[in-house]
């Protein structure tokens, strides 16, 4: 066991984690949102955030002869993304959950797993018209170098990160940027704006809030309008990220990012976020394990694969949901959304 | 009870007598059936229409609603008895003894009957959404599989070879280890229905199980090594005469699987139950594909036995059927039989004190409680229970398959049958049955005729392929069912109360719906066995 | 009964339920601040106090809904503290609700069977194998259940849904399940509540006799003073999660801390009215 080599190894892992997590993290918002307004887990938000990639999937490839920069490409993904995704999620709302609000709470839940499954067909026949089904990102040149290949380059952070010898792309840099742009923008509409006020109020007590005077229905389109929008943006991030995906790869990220919402506590958007963190580490961990068994010479840990990975998010999940339902940040009382 | 049972639909108003009808209707399919699925005429002209699986699966649906028919209409008594058991016995066997795949079609139809019936007792009368039911399939039919087939002689080779440290005295250990701590588990269990439960004895119980574990592994290794020079004697797994040892084996593997799964999660309330069965169904499959010595990974395991039944044989050949037919009339008649066994359980214990004390966990999980019902340990027995009947029908969808993989067992099954039950009617017995025949003639027979159909039109590119609309057509069912008609098909009467029950009421609290599936809005906010929020200003969260 | 009332000792052996030094709290909020209390056995006693004065708190930690932070309650000797609520029930407490919680898709007759579940012993392979025991339980149940509508009036009402039951029937109807499952004292939360003064004056007879003809213990929080005063033998007072009096009803009536709590907060006139929601 070299603590030399282990040490890089580690940190490598640690901000690839974080990285992966920043897209967990925006994923567990739109679960967490839509689960602080109306107690719901939003089974489809998985395929509005595979919406988001298809668009981006759909922007990248009619831009790529374009000899346009590659950051306005992206800028029109997301914002395409962030659009189509947002609209999609209210219409799901307005047609599938609204007309089912005081029905028995299984009602709406097993409804919102038909919409999933209805929208993995949908997307799969609209890009299968095309004779398409996996669908591979096609990014710009410069978002697939090395970030501070050469020194020289480099400045503060990113020389700091070389140094310590952390191996990122520039597609992962921009993840993380845009990550933290839209934390920072929902952080401000909701905490800072007079709908966000009327969101948290409606979260709290829809009733006593339609009493004040706060068209609950509205507040309620618009937290499922700002958590599609979340979805489309992390859709587009983990088509970056991952490159390939077809109509179908949006449930075992979104169980992820359900777990993550979990962990975090469930209707905390601090909570999503350090659920996301905390998970894209963890399941990072998981799957290198076979490598890091190799490096530290254990023979069990070797036999870990990265198919593990998976059950990994699930086991945490069981085991936060058994010892601590409330979550890490979440409280029974909390302030939700 | 009397006053609303569910499996008298017409008590209230007489309807006509349909007897003739019923009679007439039963012939005529019969006749379009058996005809439909005859040799000389399937090589006859109409042989291309005859041979389409769509109207194959319309003539099939027509000759089963029979059967549906018989239990719905009044007509004299005769009359249901014989279209029912001449339906299932006789005319449908008489037309797969014709075409062999219709068997095949009427034997999955009645496992995904079995499964949704066992769904059902967990999501239709205890209210509990289980989203990984399908594991409990996978379990009975991996207890089948590993042992009749090869797989049992490798993983005994792979134990002679690598014996360990493992001799007579590991099993008298892992015997020993698994009664002791069986044994203190069940008196600690005991104890606790006396007494409040500790910190220290719940510890105590978590480290018996951990022991119990240990003496399983134990005990189960000691076997397979002492066991290993009978490898060659087992090349193809055990004797096919055990099959009716492990029909109760399954049954009891699967049900111990649903305690095990139902111990930790059943304290969390709807939503949460859904997505941790979801995950841990997924847990069981990623294990079958990752136990490559146990499962062969996603390989899969075959070829695996049947049932050999020597005297069933001779019958089936006196009466006609070819030698490849004699184990699909055998698990035709066995699944039947079992089908018949798990409706007469479910609607016995429907009708018992353990079904009032599931629909009462449905309707006011609290109230349920405070009315003395112990909740964990009554949606114990409804998980197992369900768990079960999967279990029994897993076993058998092994031997008919003769090949199982862990993608037989995916979340897409859990959800197919959990469609089917919605589609039916949650709490319903014949509607979840219509249900199943429903979805897997979908599933079986008219996805893929569109498919075929399609298959050379040019502007549909492969991707497309209608055959494989599975999940757009599980969704329709959930969403269109749940917004149009929540109480199914054929509606258990109860549900529709349930289901209905704010619009006769108007209801405009929060906490209004508190009674309809046990959780209301007030108190879902933390998932762990979180109490009621009553009216009480100082005690409720605020 | 006023033999049991003049014995006020706490460690009286013939206490029914017995809780000392209770307190629950949630999060930083003290709901229920160490009341001590008795109840003598066959006996009926009130508990009363502005809303929000943890009543109801108090009645969810006896049923075992809530566990308490500090304290032990005892029924008859035995130790409650830490007991599931059906363990509670079983243990001989039975309760009702504020806000009436019968199972909304059964008959009048289910519901009381469920609340005979308890006490059946037959088992899930009895009822697979409709065994004589499953049959004899059954039966049983449903002769509890038929006894119990016809102590409570309701017989007419046996196998119309709970639901469609007037709604005092529907408080009669919760006593009726509680009732059968045996209990030795059972708990009433706000029983009257919504009800006319007619349907009260059924209800304050089948209180009495409750106690009188079945000799089960009847503890009730009750909002209407005139009901509370005619029919308690003994009254406890909270306000503010505290035990600020206790004692028979004209003692309670003109103790100035308990006229304090209810006037001085100009609360008293908006008691009522606020329960009075009848689902019509």
């Amino acid at each position: 066991m070299d603590l030399a080599t282990l040490l890089p190894f580690l940190v490598n892992v640690i901000v690839g984690g974080l990285v992966l997590g920043f897209v967990y993290a925006i994923i567990a918002l739109g679960y967490t949102m839509v689960y602080g307004v109306l107690q719901l887990i939003n089974f489809a938000h998985s395929e509005v955030f595979v919406t988001g990639a298809v668009v981006g999937f759909e922007v990248f490839r009619i831009l790529a002869p374009n000899p346009m920069n590659g950051y306005l490409k992206l800028l029109i993904a997301l914002v395409s993304a962030m659009l189509i995704s947002g609209g999609l999620n209210v219409l799901i709302e307005r047609l599938a959950y609204r007309p089912l609000r005081n029905a028995p709470k299984l009602v709406p839940l097993i409804t919102a797993i038909g919409v999933s499954l209805i929208l993995q067909d949908v997307l799969r026949v609209i890009e299968g018209f095309q004779g398409r089904f996996d669908l591979t990102y096609t990014l710009p040149d410069a978002f697939g170098v090395k970030f501070c290949a050469a020194e020289s380059s480099c400045v503060g952070v990113g020389n700091f990160l070389r140094t310590i010898g952390v191996d990122l792309q520039v597609k992962d840099v921009i993840l993380i940027v845009v990550a933290l742009l839209s934390l920072t923008v929902l952080n401000y509409v909701v905490n800072r704006t007079r709908l966000g006020k009327a969101i948290r109020a409606v979260a709290q007590d829809r009733v006593t809030a339609g009493l004040m005077g706060i068209d609950s229905n509205l507040m309620i389109s618009a937290t499922f309008l700002i958590g599609g929008a979340l979805g489309g943006i992390s859709g587009v991030l983990y088509g970056m990220k991952v490159g390939t995906l077809n109509a179908y790869s949006g449930f075992e990220p979104g169980l992820v990012a359900f777990t993550a919402a979990v962990l975090g506590g469930i209707g905390s958007i601090p909570g999503a976020v350090l659920g996301g963190l905390l998970i894209g580490v963890i399941q990072k961990l998981v799957s290198v394990m076979s490598v890091l068994g190799d490096l530290v010479g254990s023979k069990n840990l070797a036999t870990i694969d990265d198919s593990y990975s998976k059950m990994g998010a699930f086991v945490v999940l069981v085991l936060i949901l058994i010892f601590k339902p409330t979550g890490l940040l979440g409280k029974s009382n909390t302030e939700k959304v | 009870m009397t006053a609303i049972n569910p499996t008298q639909p017409n008590r209230a108003k007489p309807a006509p007598d349909r007897t003739i009808l019923l009679i007439l209707f039963f012939v005529v399919t019969s006749a379009l059936l058996l005809s439909s699925h005859n040799q000389a005429v399937l090589n006859g002209s109409l042989g291309g229409l005859l041979r389409n699986p769509i109207f194959e699966a319309l003539v099939v649906s027509l000759f089963l609603a029979n059967v549906l028919f018989a239990y719905l209409w009044r007509a004299a008594p005769w009359a249901r008895a014989l279209v029912g058991i001449g339906s299932l016995l006789l005319v449908l066997p008489m037309a797969g003894r014709e075409d062999t795949s219709l068997l095949d079609l009427s034997i999955q139809i009645m496992i995904f009957s079995a499964l949704a019936l066992g769904l059902n007792i967990v999501v239709g009368l205890a209210g509990l959404l289980d989203l990984g039911y399908v594991a409990f399939f996978a379990v009975g039919a991996y207890t089948w599989g590993i042992f009749a087939s090869p797989r049992l002689s490798s993983i005994l080779k792979y134990y002679g070879e690598n014996p360990g440290a493992t001799n007579a005295a590991t099993l008298a250990i892992g015997l020993f280890l698994l009664v002791v701590t069986a044994a203190s588990m069940i008196y600690m269990r005991r104890m606790s229905d006396k007494t409040a439960p500790t910190r220290l004895s719940s510890w105590a119980f978590g480290l018996a199980s951990f022991g119990l574990l240990a003496g399983i592994i134990l005990t189960v290794r000691a076997i397979a090594v002492l066991g290993a020079s009978n490898a060659a004697g087992l090349a193809t797994g055990i004797d096919s005469n055990f099959f009716w040892l492990f029909l109760a084996l399954s049954i009891m593997a699967a049900a111990i699987v649903g305690v095990l799964i139902g111990l930790p999660v059943l304290k969390l309330k709807g939503d949460y139950l859904a997505i941790i069965t979801l995950g841990l169904g997924e847990v069981i499959r990623v294990l079958a594909n990752n136990l490559d010595l146990y499962t062969a990974g996603s390989q899969g395991i075959t070829p695996i036995k049947s049932a050999a039944v020597p005297w069933f044989n001779s019958l089936a050949g006196f009466l006609g059927f070819s030698e490849d037919q004699y184990y699909l009339l055998f698990l035709y008649v066995l699944v039947l039989v079992v089908v018949g066994v798990i409706l007469l359980v479910n609607v016995r214990l429907d009708r018992s004190r353990i079904g009032r004390a599931w629909i009462a966990i449905r309707d006011d999980e609290v109230a349920a409680q405070a009315m003395g019902v112990p909740l964990v340990q009554t949606k114990l027995i409804a998980f197992a229970t369900g768990a079960s009947f999967a279990g029994v029908m897993g076993m058998i969808f092994a031997a008919k398959q003769t090949f199982i993989s862990p993608e037989s067992f995916n979340l897409f099954q859990s959800i197919g049958v959990l469609s089917m039950v919605i589609l039916g009617g949650m709490g319903s017995f014949p509607g979840v049955i219509l249900g199943a025949t429903v979805v897997t003639l979908l599933n079986l027979r008219i996805l893929p005729g569109l498919g075929e159909a399609t298959a050379n039109i040019p502007w549909i590119p492969q991707q497309v392929n209608p055959g494989q609309l599975q999940r757009l057509v599980f969704g329709v069912i959930l969403v269109t069912i749940m917004l149009l008609r929540p109480e199914g098909l054929l509606p258990n009467k109860r549900r529709v109360l349930e289901l209905h029950h704010d619009e006769n009421q108007e209801d405009d609290s929060a906490e209004g719906n508190a009674g309809a599936l046990g959780t209301g809005t007030g108190d879902v906010y933390s998932p762990g066995k979180a109490p009621t929020k009553e009216n009480d200003r100082s005690g409720g969260a605020k | 009964m006023t033999a049991s009332l003049s014995k006020r000792n706490p460690a009286s052996s013939s206490n029914i339920l017995e809780v000392e030094n209770v307190t629950k709290i949630f999060g930083g909020l003290t709901a229920v601040n160490d009341v001590t209390m008795n109840i003598p056995d066959r006996s009926i006693i009130s508990v009363i106090g502005p809303n929000g004065a943890g009543k109801t708190t108090f009645f969810n930690m006896i049923t075992g809904i809530y566990t308490p932070t500090k304290g032990t309650i005892r029924l008859a000797g035995r130790e409650m503290v830490g007991l599931r609520p059906d363990q509670v029930v079983e243990a001989g407490i039975a309760r009702t609700f504020q806000n009436i919680r019968l199972f909304s898709t059964m008959s009048s007759e289910e519901n009381i069977m469920v609340g005979r579940h308890v006490r059946l012993k037959s088992s899930f392979l009895d009822a697979v194998l409709h065994t004589k025991k499953f049959h004899e339980s059954e039966s049983e149940a449903r002769e509890a259940a038929r006894v119990m509508l016809d102590f409570v009036g309701l017989s007419k009402w046996r196998n119309e849904l709970a639901t469609n039951l007037p709604y005092g029937d529907q408080r009669k109807l919760e006593i009726a399940r509680a009732l059968a499952t045996t209990p030795k004292l059972v708990l009433l939360d706000e029983p009257a509540a919504g009800m006319n003064p007619r349907e009260t004056e059924d209800l304050k007879a089948l209180i009495r006799r409750i106690r009188d003809d079945l000799g089960v213990t009847v503890c009730l929080i009750e909002h209407d003073m005139r009901l509370v005063m005619t029919l308690s033998e003994y009254i406890t007072v909270l306000d503010y999660g505290s035990k600020i009096s206790e004692g028979l009803p004209h003692q309670v009536r003109n103790d100035p801390r308990v006229m304090e709590a209810y006037l001085g907060r100009g609360a008293a006139a908006g008691e009522y009215g606020k329960e009075a929601t009848p689902n019509a």
